[in-house]
């Protein structure tokens, strides 16, 4: 009888088949990296602000210390927004008329508060406190980045939960002295020893940390 | 700065702009999902202050003393405020008729202040109107009477004892000499007023001390019920029930249907209130009144002989208590008897200072009404078209009236049938003060603006007069200036804020002579059945029937949500051929009611009773045509007794869904609730743990742990709403607890022993350290912590509920659907509920599990503050919600580890048991059994 | 019917072409109208399922009748059941296969068939039944940015992985067994179109020695890996149960019990389909009487086995003396429960005591009858292992009875009208018996 198929038949055969094994895995591994892409985690995300406030100049510049601005930093969960009143102690004095200022003068005027877009946001059953981390040395610039260099406000790290836990096991080399607490400047990169030593000076106990109701409630 | 400057200093209400991330945490919870599956985050913005608030911190609990009113008997408590909106209520440890505990209505108060069902603009008719029109309507109407001395004014309120609004009342007074006022109250004390009179010829009020009294007889008296002063009653009780501090006291409770106190009784009998009646002379004849004992069934001669016998014999203090429901005299009489018995009751002069009865002044008002007398009604936060019995026709007697006005924080009936609606701020949105029962009296500070168009009942009452209006603070303040010595105000007005308690300011004690012993005679039971009317432990007289929280609360006894029956003895319901849940036509006269039926095995033959409050039709989506209104069979004298009523099937009814249908333990179960003579009581001693092979005992320096006495627990449903305001526990609607589902964290579940006492036995999360629920999850979203807590990871649960189907306590619970936005409040717009949510626990998104975490949020605040101070965690240092709303200190909380800690104290009790102990889950959450002190006749215990 | 002397399975005058003639017939020379009529019936029931799914997606699972103490409902049986029927097909196949039961010839492609219909179906339930069916995919442990991984203790996780190898196992068995037909097809094919079709699956088998000795190999060898496999894999679904302390549940019985009862279940349903295909296309001489003596015989020692492990909870519970179970136990014959109860002991073990009698194993009314008597009983076994235990658990306070709602029983219904639409595709497409084996077995007859 004739035949049904060229010989090509086969090639194409063998070629579908290896196909229909490759495909999905190349699909579910495209999958599972795009958990780490900056698409999903935000990482470098800078958004636009009403005003162009950077933390280069304020920081980097001046000097400011973080905690003249967010100032309930050390107490509460919540690390604080200047209120305008705080941004108005200066600019009431300072670029009183720059263009730039106006959102800050005409909320001092009528009393709107500005909105700020939030850069760095966890999902909201995370339960993130500032304060605890400050007071166990953990810097500002352990998760906020080199603030001191950023024109605008940019999300520094991935701030995925692996992200949280790698520190969360292993907090040691993440820790400075209380006096480098808000100093962007420095680098923590402990030493094994240092790290032991910070970690007792700061009476951490890692086996708690990783429980999931240290974050999740 | 105040609280309340802070407020009015601000553009806008502060929930509209904080930089509240978790507002929308339902609807996060699902963006969450998104997040998970490989999306970008929502992204969010963050509003700061304009001004520099120094009192608020984002995000942080502040907490402010005031009060709140339960018919008018104020009771001092906490506020919890978060980010300028109240989320939660507690108890102030100064006031004395709190002690620092709450009971359910003070829990659910915070859901009144944010209900989407509250009245929101003033009303004319039906059309919404607004402050202006109404002030310039009402001072028109009462300028008008400045001709007949105010004559045609009529002011009704209910049970008033804020000095400010008394203040008032006596201005208007002045200024209209013949104003008539009027004062009513559906669950009246006069049968007590009447009582006080006959034994002591003038009226007084008593604060009965259960810690004092070594034997307590109660007839018919719900002691441990609902109540302004259930909380105080039942501290004082439970002082007495823990037979390793001192010698226990003995209650005796004869009642109708089984109540919270007969359940916790060392001897309980049921009688019809006719019986309890004869009982009463039957005991004060025991006790040496000149009076014939009349014949008693054998089990209630029994009763009264040993009750008899401990009151007398033994030297201790005994107290007799007698309920509402019962005659005048027979209060009389109890007076008499406590005098014989030396009873530990305090009396003062009352505090409520209008003499007439509540009966009587509604009846005259309405006869005035009628009588044309009356040309304009000032209903003040009353609610007599619902309340008032159906004879009097409250309604078309509105009719005769030219102008009526109605003022509350609902509209309800009477807001409706009003010509005027005035809607009124809560007590959490205005200033003011009250008294409480011993006359102690508090300031009442809003925590947060009005968040509707509404007005204290002082700007309310002002509005009548033409002067211009001073704000409340000031109305207050002038008040309580007049009152003071004249030296530092400023200094004394701050600290009376911050203690809630107004120092000096209980009634005096009044010296009495002894009681005389009044006429009585015995009761002769009538034909048919005598209703018996109680007070709702869940909506009180309907006022709070429009809480959500509330209605979804089970009823102690019958484990009822969402309405309630009519109880019956098996035997009547036998006769009348009705089976539990049928619906019943109740006759008295000619008013009658449709009610479902339900039969109670406590219940006494020849009676039935019924709960009040519920059967409502003009309060809203929640409360509308839930249950029956049981006032709708009452005569114009407003007794709690109606005789003679009739009950007939009316064929199949759509029964209040219940949360527990076995009640009656088979002995084979029976160790589930032990029950332990005190007698039989060994001295405590360590008990060796036994041999474990599963795993060795925590190692870590914390493992959380918790004991519940259940020798206290009163079953008052106290935690089970305190739950529920903390860890943001939603409301299903009866439907869905009808379909065997129900939300609840904490559940007091009811036993009973075949003829034997029960008891309450509330039943959290059990943390088990060998947990059934953790293993099972495919997730590990059901895992355990190093202080030995069973964490529920809401987020990473993806519900397949093997975990609640290996639990063998069943605590956990499951969301069925989208619960945060069930509509429970029909088609308005609930959102307004969603300030309510405390922002330290998530909200659980459709499809998840949760449950009791040892209100976690709390333990982890304690653990920050702790290492931020570089110290342990103190003892105590941790309540669960649970534990701060218990009156009577029945669960401890606290650190296993710590050797020292109360909680080790409460199981090193030889009471101490584990539930299912056989399984082996080693919970964390342990028990005290229940004690008893039965009379030494081997009878029943 | 002429009774063929020397074949011992096969009826009628059969050679190696009449039965290519007969098995390839409904497929390559389709004329029923009876099957479009069938067709669209499954259909309709398929729709209803699908409905139901997208409704309980949409809306919750608090469409259907679970609650606080009975969380578990209706999909876990379903799920239960079915995997049940889809273990049967593939363990009949390879265990006669191994066994080197003949017979088996004549049943062995439409029981894979079913199998392989069954497991899927029964797959979709665990994922219906999760209150977060998008997140199913956690079960699978894959490296996320949370560095979380499944929780390999728990039973479900076990059960993911054995229904995904058994459902893949099961297709790889069904395809190498249909290879071979596949050709026939491919080579009796009427148009050209057709012919390639078949062409493409059959892989180019020509039918050469080489092509048979490997082809016998593979199979022998997949099906020694098929009955361990099967074993495992209702054995992890009783586990599901077993592995818990709830009473009537935590029993060791479960693995062993569970296996039988799909072996049980299975057979019945191969009873009904092979009296459906044998009537419907005509295979009178291929599917005979004895085939259905032959499995009537299987199903009457299957439920007496089932017996013996009814018999041996009741024994061990009473035995044991423990709270609980005796509870357990008086619950179950005494609850409100207990009339499905007893209808389940009749369906599994009484009815199919009736193949005692040689009349009745031969009377295709009597074999239906008690086919479908089975498969409600084992249904209703299934849905009283979760309403037993959790409706009458260890708090009397917990205690609560199960009301199912109409969505319960659309799902449940629709799924028997998705299995009939797979069925009946399956006949129109492809050979419903084995025309290789059937060849085979009548060269070993001496008859080719």
């Amino acid at each position: 009888m004739a035949q049904l198929f060229d010989p090509s038949a086969n090639t194409f055969l063998r070629v579908v088949m290896l196909a229909l094994v490759v495909a999905p895995l190349v699909f579910v591994g495209g999958m599972v990296a795009s958990q780490w892409s900056p698409f999903t985690t935000g990482l470098d995300h800078t958004p636009e602000q009403p005003v162009p406030f950077s933390h280069k100049h304020h920081v980097g510049e001046l000097g400011l210390d973080c905690r003249y601005c967010h100032a309930s930093v050390e107490d509460t969960a919540f690390a604080g927004m200047p209120s305008t009143h705080i941004c108005m102690t200066c600019h009431s004095q300072l670029f009183t008329n720059v263009p730039m200022l106006a959102p800050v003068r005409e909320s001092l005027a009528d009393g709107r508060p500005l909105i700020w877009n939030r850069v760095n946001q966890l999902p909201d059953y995370v339960y993130f406190d500032h304060s605890i981390h400050i007071a166990k040395g953990v810097g500002c610039a352990e998760c906020h980045g080199a603030v001191h260099d950023m024109p605008l406000m940019r999300q520094a790290q991935p701030l995925s939960m692996g992200w949280c836990l790698s520190c969360h096991r292993d907090p040691g080399p993440h820790l400075r002295a209380q006096n480098a607490i808000t100093d962007t400047t420095f680098v923590a990169d402990n030493s094994p020893q240092q790290a032991a030593a910070l970690m007792k000076a700061y009476d951490i106990h890692p086996a708690h940390l990783t429980d999931c109701s240290v974050c999740h409630r | 700065m105040t609280r309340y400057e802070l407020i009015r200093g601000r553009k806008r209400p502060p929930t509209a702009w904080m930089p509240d991330r978790r507002e929308a945490l339902a609807m996060l919870a699902a963006g969450s999902a998104a997040a998970l599956a490989g999306c970008q985050r929502p992204r969010e913005t963050i509003t700061p202050f304009v001004d520099t608030a120094n009192e608020i911190a984002a995000g942080e609990a502040v907490r402010y003393a005031t009060a709140l009113e339960l018919s008018g008997y104020g009771r001092g408590v906490v506020g919890v405020v978060v980010d300028g909106r109240p989320i939660k209520v507690e108890g102030n440890a100064h006031h004395p008729s709190t002690l620092g505990a709450t009971d359910p209505f003070i829990e659910a108060a915070v859901l009144d202040l944010f209900d989407p069902q509250r009245s929101k603009t003033p009303m004319r008719g039906p059309v919404p109107t607004d402050w202006r029109a109404l002030g310039e309507a009402l001072r028109a109407q009462t300028a008008a009477h400045a001709t007949d001395r105010g004559a045609g004014i009529a002011l009704l309120t209910g049970r008033v004892l804020s000095p400010t609004v008394l203040k008032q009342v006596e201005a208007l007074t002045t200024e209209y000499p013949d104003l008539q006022r009027f004062r009513w109250e559906p669950l009246h004390d006069d049968a007590e007023r009447v009582g006080a009179g006959i034994a002591f010829g003038r009226a007084l009020a008593f604060q009965p001390r259960l810690d004092a009294a070594d034997v307590v007889v109660s007839l018919g008296a719900d002691l441990l019920g609902p109540g302004p002063d259930q909380i105080r009653m039942a501290r004082g009780f439970a002082r007495r029930r823990r037979p390793e501090s001192g010698p226990m006291s003995r209650l005796y409770a004869i009642d109708t249907s089984l109540t919270p106190t007969g359940v916790m009784a060392d001897r309980r009998e049921a009688g019809r209130p006719e019986l309890i009646h004869n009982a009463a002379i039957a005991l004060a004849a025991a006790l040496g009144a000149p009076l014939a004992a009349p014949a008693l069934p054998p089990a209630l001669a029994r009763l009264v002989a040993q009750a008899a016998g401990d009151l007398k014999g033994g030297g201790g203090r005994g107290l007799v208590l007698v309920g509402p429901a019962q005659a005048p005299e027979i209060h009389a009489l109890a007076h008499w008897m406590n005098g014989q018995a030396r009873a530990p009751v305090d009396v003062h002069a009352p505090i409520d200072p209008v003499a007439q009865n509540h009966a009587d002044s509604l009846l005259s008002l309405v006869q005035a009404m009628r009588a044309g007398a009356v040309k304009t009604l000032i209903v003040l936060d009353s609610d007599p078209v619902f309340g008032a019995p159906p004879e009097l026709g409250f309604r078309d007697a509105l009719r005769h009236v030219a102008f009526t006005v109605h003022a509350g924080l609902y509209r309800g009936a009477t807001g409706r049938a009003a010509m005027w609606h005035a809607p009124l701020s809560h007590a959490f949105e205005s200033w003011s003060d009250t008294r409480a029962l011993d006359g102690t009296a508090s300031l009442v500070q809003p925590l947060v603006a009005p968040l509707y168009d509404t007005r204290s009942a002082h700007a309310f009452l002002a509005m009548m007069r033409p002067a211009a209006d001073v704000g409340d603070l000031q109305r207050v303040q002038a008040t309580w200036r007049a009152g003071s010595d004249g030296g530092d105000f400023a200094g004394w007005w701050t600290n009376t804020l911050a203690a809630g308690v107004v120092p000096q300011s209980a009634a005096t004690p009044a010296t009495v002579p002894a009681a005389r012993l009044p006429a009585v005679t015995p009761a002769t039971t009538g034909p048919g059945l005598t209703l018996v009317l109680r007070p709702s432990p869940r909506v009180w007289d309907g006022r709070l029937a429009a809480n959500a929280w509330l209605q979804e609360t089970p009823d102690p006894i019958s484990k009822e949500t969402w309405g309630s029956s009519l109880a019956l003895a098996p035997a009547d319901a036998e006769a009348l051929k009705l089976a539990a849940g049928a619906a019943a036509t109740v006759r008295a006269g000619t008013r009658l009611i449709q009610v479902s039926v339900r039969i109670d095995p406590g219940h006494a033959q020849g009676a039935a009773s019924l709960q009040t409050g519920f059967g409502q039709v003009d309060l809203g989506p929640v409360a509308d045509g839930v249950g029956a209104n049981a006032f709708a069979l009452r005569d114009a004298s407003q007794g709690f007794l109606i005789q003679p009523v009739e009950v007939l099937a009316a064929g199949a009814a759509r029964p209040p869904p219940a949360t527990q249908h076995v009640f009656e333990l088979a002995p084979a179960d029976a160790g589930l609730f032990p029950v332990v003579a005190a007698s039989d009581l060994a001295p405590a001693k360590p008990r060796p743990s036994p041999p474990d092979l599963l795993t060795p005992p925590n190692p870590a320096p914390i493992a959380w742990a918790m004991v519940i006495d259940t020798s206290v627990c009163i079953g008052c449903n106290a935690c089970v709403v305190a739950c529920q305001a903390e860890n943001n526990v939603p409301v299903i609607g009866p439907e869905e607890i009808a379909h065997e589902r129900d939300m609840h964290w904490l559940r007091v579940d009811r036993y009973e022993h075949p003829g034997g006492q029960g008891g309450f036995q509330p039943v959290p999360c059990m943390q088990c350290e060998e947990a059934p629920c953790e293993p099972v999850c495919p997730v590990e979203a059901s895992v355990h912590d190093s202080e030995g807590l069973n964490d529920q990871v809401y987020n990473r649960c993806i519900g397949t509920r093997f975990c609640e189907s290996n639990c063998p306590y069943k605590v956990r619970r499951f969301n069925f659907h989208d619960n945060q936005h069930w509509p429970v409040f029909g088609q308005l717009d609930a959102r307004s509920i969603e300030a309510q949510r405390n922002p330290e626990v998530s909200v659980r998104a459709r499809g998840v599990m949760e449950k009791c975490t040892y209100c976690v949020q709390r333990i982890s605040a304690a653990r920050r503050t702790a290492e931020k101070e570089d110290r342990p965690i103190r003892d105590g240092e941790v309540t669960t919600a649970c534990q701060g709303a218990c009156p009577t200190q029945a669960i401890s909380f606290g650190n296993r580890a710590d050797p020292s800690a109360a909680v080790n104290a409460a199981r090193r009790d030889p009471r101490h048991f584990v539930l299912l102990e056989e399984l082996k889950t080693k919970p964390r959450t342990t028990y005290l059994a229940r004690a008893a002190n039965p009379p030494d006749d081997g009878g029943p215990r | 019917m002429t009774q063929d002397a020397t074949s011992r399975w096969l009826d009628g005058p059969v050679d190696l072409t009449t039965v290519s003639v007969q098995v390839t017939a409904p497929v390559l020379a389709p004329r029923n109208r009876g099957w479009w009529i069938a067709l669209c019936a499954s259909g309709l029931l398929t729709a209803v399922m699908v409905a139901g799914m997208v409704y309980s997606f949409e809306s919750g699972v608090g469409v259907w009748g679970n609650n606080t103490s009975v969380v578990w409902g209706f999909p876990i049986a379903n799920y239960v059941y079915w995997i049940g029927i889809g273990n049967a097909g593939t363990l009949i196949s390879a265990l006669l296969l191994i066994t080197r039961q003949k017979w088996r010839a004549s049943i062995n492609r439409f029981a894979e068939a079913m199998t392989l219909f069954a497991v899927s179906i029964a797959g979709v339930f665990p994922i219906l039944h999760l209150g977060r069916p998008m997140y199913f995919y956690w079960l699978a442990p894959f490296p996320d940015s949370h560095t979380l991984w499944p929780q390999w203790r728990s039973a479900l996780v076990w059960d993911f992985w054995a229904i995904l190898s058994y459902l893949l196992f099961s297709i790889v068995f069904f395809y190498v067994g249909l290879i071979p037909d596949l050709a026939t097809l491919r080579d009796r094919a009427r148009s050209k179109l057709v012919a390639r079709l078949y062409g493409v699956f059959a892989l180019g088998w020509r039918g050469s020695l080489l092509h048979w000795r490997t082809h016998r190999r593979l199979e022998f060898l997949m099906a020694c890996m098929a009955v361990p496999l099967v074993c495992s894999v209702h054995s992890i679904v009783g586990l599901d149960f077993a592995a818990s302390l709830m009473p009537g549940w935590d029993e060791s019985i479960f693995p062993p019990y569970f296996v039988v009862g799909a072996l049980f279940s299975g057979f019945a349903v191969v009873v009904m389909l092979a009296a459906w295909l044998r009537g419907a296309l005509g295979l009178q001489d291929i599917i005979t009487p004895r085939h259905f003596e032959a499995m009537a015989r299987v199903l009457v020692a299957a439920s007496i086995v089932m017996g013996l492990s009814y018999a041996t909870e009741w024994f061990s519970a009473w035995y044991g003396g423990q709270g609980p179970d005796v509870a357990q136990l008086a619950f179950t014959f005494g609850g409100p429960y207990r009339w499905l109860y007893f209808i389940m002991l009749f369906c599994n073990v009484a009815a199919s005591q009736v193949f005692w009698l040689r009349r009745a194993r031969t009377d295709m009314r009597v074999l239906i009858a008690v086919a479908v008597l089975i498969n409600i009983g084992m249904w209703l076994e299934r849905m009283l292992i979760i309403l037993n235990t959790l409706s009458h658990g260890h708090l009397p306070s917990a205690w609560r009875l199960f009301t199912p709602t109409l969505v319960d029983f659309a799902i449940l219904a629709g799924s028997f009208g998705f299995f009939a639409l797979l069925m009946l595709l399956f006949s129109r497409l492809l050979p419903v018996v084995s025309m290789h084996d059937v060849r085979k077995l009548l060269s070993e007859e001496g008859l080719a």
